[in-house]
């Protein structure tokens, strides 16, 4: 009766070494509901999705013709960041009015661009089977959600940056607004490369990584984007840490 | 006689103050403007009472002020928050519309201000009681005692509504687990700039030194955080 297996099987089950790892499971298959399979009319049919049928989104963006969408997205993260950039302008008001709202724009943008190329790589290499339009729409996802995120933060913002003279106040809430805007972004994006079966998400945890220092760096080689200096852009270079020790007036 | 809308308000009330979170959720679905108006009515009569009360103490101006001031702050936290709130919930599992997530705020922003409303008989009274306001009146015992009260019954009333919203969360979602993450995020958010606005509409008890006025002058200079944090520094620094 108590037989005992000669051969027992190991646990967790072991794989031929040989072989690279499974794709990481899980994920159901996207479309898999028809309701995911609606085509997207508009970019606010494209918000929708993005905040309430995120696998509606991801599906559409590998069907054929998803650059529509995805001008759409870009667009809308455009305007919302502008939008939060007249906000953070408003707290030192003059030049800071449109100055503001074009670096928070530019940098953002520049950001994806620079770390777009790093991404297809890094997922590429995880075994991730997706076209380049997709990874490209899935970030335009990010950036969508961080900004009409950061949108909605807005009138917060905007409370604390007329009740404030503190720079580095102002410059740790909108670090606070854009890191959880930025959270919301990045678990999107992992969401829609879970679909891309990629063996490891270790690839795409380092991009995360990488693009938060990114946009961090990026946000002091365009400073100042709360306060006010003669100069439009600085002269003097600076890593973000320094700038930050420096705005506290701490000695790091 | 009480008409038929009085009745239907009143009921409409008890079944707020019941928590009956079935016949509650459906409230959210659709826009009523009968029911909005009597939530807005309940807020601006309950925690202007509350204010009143309050108020009261430094003179009638004053109470006439902080009537008028808290029911503002209720109000435009929730329609502050109210883009935030929407676009949170469905991010954290919970797929309802902004109009649900607006009126959702204002309902358990309605239950607080009941609650407050109700405590404001109490609250006048203790003011009734309490000597006038002299210039030493914060070293006093009344003083510590008023204002323990009131603060008290404001996180009572703030419990209770948060309770209440965490029950029609999970009836709206059908899952305790989103309802707690919603609730502590709509929480957080709702803190955090309810706070801020407090901060701005400050004074509410009123000091005898000072001029009874709406708003201070320097409403606008500082805020809530960076007094608690230069507080703390200052502890530091006695150290």
């Amino acid at each position: 009766m108590n037989e005992s297996n000669p051969n027992p099987p190991s646990y967790p089950p072991q794989g031929n070494p040989n072989l690279p790892p499974p794709p990481i499971l899980g994920a159901r298959p996207l479309g898999e509901d028809p309701t995911e399979r609606e085509p997207i009319a508009n970019v606010i049919g494209a918000i929708e999705a993005l905040l309430r049928q995120p696998r509606r989104l991801m599906f559409q963006l590998r069907q054929p013709g998803a650059g529509k969408i995805i001008a759409g997205m870009l667009f809308v993260a455009i305007l919302c960041s502008a939008i939060y950039g007249v906000i953070v302008g408003s707290f030192s008001g003059g030049v800071q009015w449109w100055a503001a709202p074009v670096k928070v724009t530019t940098g953002l943008l520049i950001s994806t661009i620079i770390c777009l190329p790093s991404l297809y790589i890094f997922t590429s290499l995880s075994g991730a089977q997706a076209r380049l339009i997709e990874i490209f729409g899935l970030v335009v996802g990010l950036l969508m959600l961080m900004t009409i995120l950061l949108v909605g933060f807005a009138p917060v913002a905007w409370l604390f940056s007329q009740s404030t003279n503190h720079i580095a106040w102002m410059g740790f809430l909108h670090l606070l607004f854009w890191g959880i805007s930025t959270a919301f972004g990045l678990r999107f994006l992992q969401a829609g490369f879970a679909h891309a079966k990629a063996r490891s998400n270790s690839g795409l945890n380092t991009w995360a990584v990488i693009f938060v220092l990114v946009v961090l760096q990026m946000s002091t080689a365009l400073r100042p984007l709360v306060g006010t200096s003669e100069d439009m852009l600085p002269k003097e270079k600076k890593f973000f840490l320094t700038h930050w020790f420096d705005s506290m007036g701490v000695k790091p | 006689m009480p008409n038929e809308t009085t009745i239907a308000a009143t009921e409409e009330f008890s079944t707020l103050l019941r928590a009956e979170t079935a016949k509650v959720s459906v409230w959210t679905t659709e826009w009523q403007p009968r029911r909005i108006a009597l939530h807005l009515a309940i807020i601006i009569i309950g925690a202007g009472c509350f204010g009143a009360a309050m108020g009261w103490w430094r003179a009638p101006q004053q109470g006439l002020y902080v009537a008028l001031k808290f029911p503002l702050i209720l109000l435009l936290t929730a329609l502050g928050n109210a883009l935030l709130n929407a676009m949170l919930a469905p991010l954290l599992g919970l797929n309802i519309t902004f109009r649900q997530s607006l009126l959702a705020v204002l309902i358990s922003f309605a239950i607080t201000a009941a609650i407050l409303g109700a405590f404001s008989p109490l609250i006048g009274f203790m003011v009734w009681n309490a000597p006038a306001m002299t210039a030493d009146i914060k070293a006093t015992l009344p003083y510590g005692f008023i204002k323990l009260t009131c603060t008290v019954v404001i996180a009572f009333a703030g419990i209770v509504g948060n309770v209440r919203l965490f029950q029609l969360l999970a009836q709206l979602g059908n899952s305790k687990a989103i309802a707690t993450r919603v609730l502590l995020a709509w929480l957080s958010v709702n803190l955090f700039l309810g706070s801020q606005l407090t901060w701005i509409a400050r004074p509410f008890i009123g000091s005898p030194q000072l001029e009874v006025v709406f708003v201070r002058d320097t409403a606008l200079q500082g805020n809530f955080f960076e007094n608690i944090w230069n507080t703390i520094r200052s502890f530091d620094l006695e150290d």
